[in-house]
């Protein structure tokens, strides 16, 4: 008996490590393996020319920089909003949780586009208001500049942070919060004190989601960085696609940050085994809301204002431009059209086949990242098999790779036999399923890890199977996680512009490629006219989702 | 059927017919028929322009489809080597705006020979753009020159010269696209350099100029009025001034910076006979008609531009030579970079 179901796990390992093999490993050995070669074999050149420059360095070093400070303003903006919306009685949380959902949709470089507008040094709207008030001769905000665009990144990518601190706040039970109560804790340092650190897995692993997501965008940088006269990593490589290409001096240059983070995840890994984490034992779990009293208003305010950073001050301009004849007019009734949204939906054929691909392949990418996240953790957390751990870190590895160079290595490998998929819509559904597999995994793994095996142990001491505990037991516990597990994947991947510029042909256009297209033709309405179908389009399907899952996943299902 | 009614036959349809544009046309229209459907990479226009383009030719040869795929220069020709690399025959039709890519696709072997037959109408002083080979020909040309936002600089404050844009009083104020990004930015700054020496980009920096990617990113800084005076192209700040903002052009003293643009066929292009059909349309009258609506320069010597624009012809232009550009835009992007920091 014992022997069959090894056998069976280790199928299934063979399976999943087969599709890794695939999705991870090849593209990245392709890429390592071009790092080290040169005309005449092996050589270390390409290290040399990547790292022989001052600029390339300092690039680096801003993308630390960057990378940081975006995670550490992330668990500013995103953990006090977490807090607020599952532990306490707060108002307007159905509104605070739509903003933070608009936000994850508005891709960071339409809302750069948008912020330039509104931070520009010389004629930002923010800037304008503030010397019409003041009377100064200038404003005090400047986007062109690291701060601006750290700002700018925070704002739209916190939604990661809010919801995984959300997710692990949701599955801890008030009884904890007691103990602490009954023992003469006051509501902050119970809190501080047992509410947060319980979450800390969760805050860690959305922090180094965050990281990697800051450092491996291409489109905001491009916008904001190089105005601002500074270079971070992503638009260094640009410089290494540029003809005659040098993708093996990319790839090494790319390397080290493989390093950074398998550093950070065994940092990680650390902190967590050091003490339990366990939160959800099945045993009741009754959570009931801190009462907030006067500052219930404040903390609403508070919620507001971060989501004005990266969703509503955003969105209006887009509004004003996608509507305008002419955006540099600013409002006015007889600068209203409808002319650049039926540009680009009628006369541009490609907006509505692309819109189509979009949703398609972020759906499909979803869907598989999801499944095998999912695998993997279980085999991981369930220890089924030995060397479970080996893909864990193989399905978080292409988060630290940029989009760029993971499309490359896509390209790379995926481009000549035995497996050609370059000029087909899989190449980049695999692609997007390989970029969010790390979210789909650590969304799995974070939710996997709060169930007590005891629950699945307890279906089978009465007898019944792995699979019967998984479906009656797992499967229900966890639906609500990854129903919000398919929506982190679905809706970066709808916005996923650096790896589909590289591996999207004339049939499989996606609106990223589209916007980011016109985001150097001058021609902001058009642009912004896309920008809003790609929002209200994500949001439909995210709605349409949620009629068919139940909206309770996202908000709670009772007050308590 | 009499010969005179086959005679009055023959001379009704020669009426319902258009006019033969050029001689064999009737033949690369039927082969390219059956081949339906053709893909060309441009960034020779916006995306507007290109879309209209080939909605234009699909009204003159009904039956055959153009698709058009419109992005920067160096990213189409990204893409077209990444097919070709990949054994992928996609694109027909191929049109940059970096003269560079051109003398390394035909070393490669990537283009075919085709004489167009439009070429007589071709403006003569495009003619020494055309590759002596045939395997590429101007079909699109374009200026780089200065432009400003006319709400916040008079049109007698405006800069009237290159040099100007050094003047302090624009500081913070200037707007220029990166060379390695925009094959206009990357030519326009070979230009300056071969004008007033590396000088210009070391007493620019001081002045803090707007650094975006593309040449048209000026035209987005004008507007949002973070820049009031820029080094910019012609048509997009034409198109963006007739949609009602508030931009105009000046033609430079020392001269507007010519930039000529040619399209090839492919060798591996599978709709041969279609993008041949293609590339007499885009020398054509009706395919310049269009493209001067869209503020395009007109390269055919019979289509005159509307009134607001000049035509080249009567602007000082400069222009260095193909050597000197392809030898010249990697030392400049590498200078440049040095110079501004990015």
């Amino acid at each position: 008996m014992r022997w069959r179901h090894r056998d069976r796990s280790l199928l299934l390992w063979v399976l999943i490590a087969g599709v890794l093999l695939a999705l991870v490993v090849n593209p990245l050995v392709r890429l390592l393996w071009a790092s080290v070669h040169g005309a005449a074999g092996f050589t270390l050149d390409n290290y040399v020319t990547a790292y022989s420059r001052w600029r390339y360095l300092e690039a680096l070093g801003n993308s630390l920089v960057l990378g940081l400070a975006v995670g550490l303003l992330c668990i500013v903006f995103g953990v006090p909003m977490a807090w607020a919306v599952s532990r306490t009685d707060m108002p307007g949380k159905g509104l605070v949780w739509a903003a933070v959902l608009g936000t994850f949709i508005v891709p960071s470089y339409l809302s750069a586009v948008a912020w330039i507008l509104l931070a520009g040094p010389n004629a930002g709207w923010l800037n304008r208001g503030f010397m019409a008030l003041t009377g100064a001769a200038a404003g005090p905000f400047n986007v062109y500049s690291m701060p601006g665009l750290v700002l700018v990144i925070a704002a739209s990518s916190f939604p990661y942070m809010f919801v995984f601190t959300r997710s692990a706040l949701d599955l801890i039970s008030s009884e904890m919060e007691d103990a602490a109560t009954t023992l003469g804790a006051g509501i902050v340092r119970t809190t501080l004190r047992v509410t947060l650190p319980l979450t800390l897995p969760a805050i860690m692993a959305a922090f180094i989601v965050e990281f990697l997501e800051a450092i491996a965008l291409f489109g905001a940088p491009a916008l904001i960085a190089l105005p601002g006269r500074f270079q971070v990593m992503t638009t260094t490589l640009w410089q290494f696609f540029e003809f005659p290409p040098r993708v093996e001096v990319a790839a090494a240059y790319a390397m080290p940050l493989l390093l950074i983070t398998v550093l950070l995840f065994w940092l990680q890994q650390r902190i967590i085994a050091r003490k339990g984490y366990v939160a959800l034992t099945g045993k009741g779990g009754e959570r009931r809301l801190v009462r907030l009293g006067g500052w219930r208003w404040p903390l609403l305010g508070y919620c507001l204002l971060v989501t004005s950073l990266g969703f509503f001050m955003p969105m209006v301009v887009v509004l004003q431009a996608a509507f305008a004849k002419a955006w540099g007019r600013g409002f006015s009734l007889d600068n209203l059209t409808l002319h650049n949204l039926r540009f680009v939906l009628v006369d541009q054929p490609l907006t509505r086949a692309a819109t189509v691909h979009t949703f398609v392949y972020g759906g499909v990418s979803a869907a598989l990242a999801l499944a095998l996240a999912l695998a993997i953790a279980y085999i991981v957390r369930r220890g089924l098999v030995p060397f479970g751990r080996a893909l864990a870190y193989v399905a978080m590895a292409p988060f630290v790779i940029p989009g760029i160079v993971l499309a490359i290595g896509f390209y790379a490998a995926y481009t000549s036999p035995p497996l050609v998929l370059y000029g087909t819509a899989w190449i980049l559904i695999l692609a997007f399923t390989t970029r969010f597999l790390p979210i789909a995994y650590a969304n799995s793994d974070a939710a996997l890890r709060s169930i007590n095996p005891e629950l699945e142990d307890a279906v089978r001491v009465l007898g019944g199977g792995r699979l019967l505990a998984l479906r009656r037991v797992v499967a229900p516990l966890l639906k609500r996680g990854l129903a919000g597990a398919f929506i982190l994947v679905f809706i970066p991947a709808t916005r996923e512009l650096s790896a589909a510029i590289f591996l999207y042909t004339t049939g499989t256009q996606v609106l990223s490629v589209l916007l980011f297209d016109k985001s150097d033709e001058g021609n902001f309405e058009y642009l912004a006219a896309i920008g809003l179908i790609l929002v209200l389009g994500t949001v439909a399907m995210v709605l349409a989702g949620f009629r068919l899952i139940g909206r309770d996943f996202m908000l709670r299902r009772t007050t308590a | 059927m009499t010969l005179a009614l086959s005679l009055a036959l023959a001379f009704l349809l020669g009426l319902a017919a258009p006019a033969l544009a050029f001689e064999g046309e009737p033949a690369l229209y039927e082969a390219a028929k059956k081949e339906r459907e053709f893909t060309w990479y441009t960034a020779h226009y916006d995306s507007e322009t290109a879309a209209a383009v080939c909605k234009g030719f699909e009204k003159k040869y009904p039956g055959v489809t153009c698709n058009y795929v419109r992005t920067t220069a160096q990213v189409a020709f990204q893409r077209v080597s990444q097919d070709i690399k990949a054994n992928l025959a996609v694109a027909s039709v191929f049109s940059s705006t970096d003269t560079s890519h051109y003398g390394h696709m035909k070393k490669e072997g990537w283009l075919q020979p085709y004489t167009p037959r439009n070429l007589s109408e071709l403006i003569d002083a495009f003619k020494a753009f055309n590759d002596p080979d045939g395997q590429f020909y101007a079909t699109a040309a374009g200026l780089v020159l200065i432009t400003y936002n006319t709400s916040l600089v008079s049109e007698k404050d405006a800069p009237r010269k290159w040099t100007d844009l050094l003047d302090p009083r624009w500081k913070g104020k200037v707007s220029i696209g990166h060379p390695g990004f925009s094959g206009y930015v990357g030519t326009w700054v070979v230009l300056m350099k071969k004008l007033y020496g590396w000088d210009y980009f070391k007493k620019l920096e001081t002045n803090k100029p707007r650094i975006g990617r593309s040449i048209n990113d000026t035209v987005t800084m004008l507007n949002a009025r973070e820049s009031w005076v820029a080094a910019g192209p012609s048509a997009t700040t034409l198109i963006s001034k007739d949609k009602g903002n508030p931009l105009a052009l000046v033609y430079p003293e020392d001269g507007a910076r010519l930039m000529v643009s040619p399209s090839a066929l492919m060798k591996n292009a599978p709709a041969p006979n279609a993008g041949k059909l293609f590339m007499e349309y885009l020398l054509g009258k009706e395919c310049n008609e269009i493209m001067v609506k869209f503020r395009q320069d007109p390269v055919n010597k019979t289509v005159k531009v509307p009134p607001g624009m000049k035509s080249i012809a009567q602007v000082k232009t400069i222009r260095p030579s193909y050597e000197e550009i392809d030898k010249g835009i990697p030392e400049v992007k590498e200078l440049f970079r040095d110079t501004f920091g990015i």
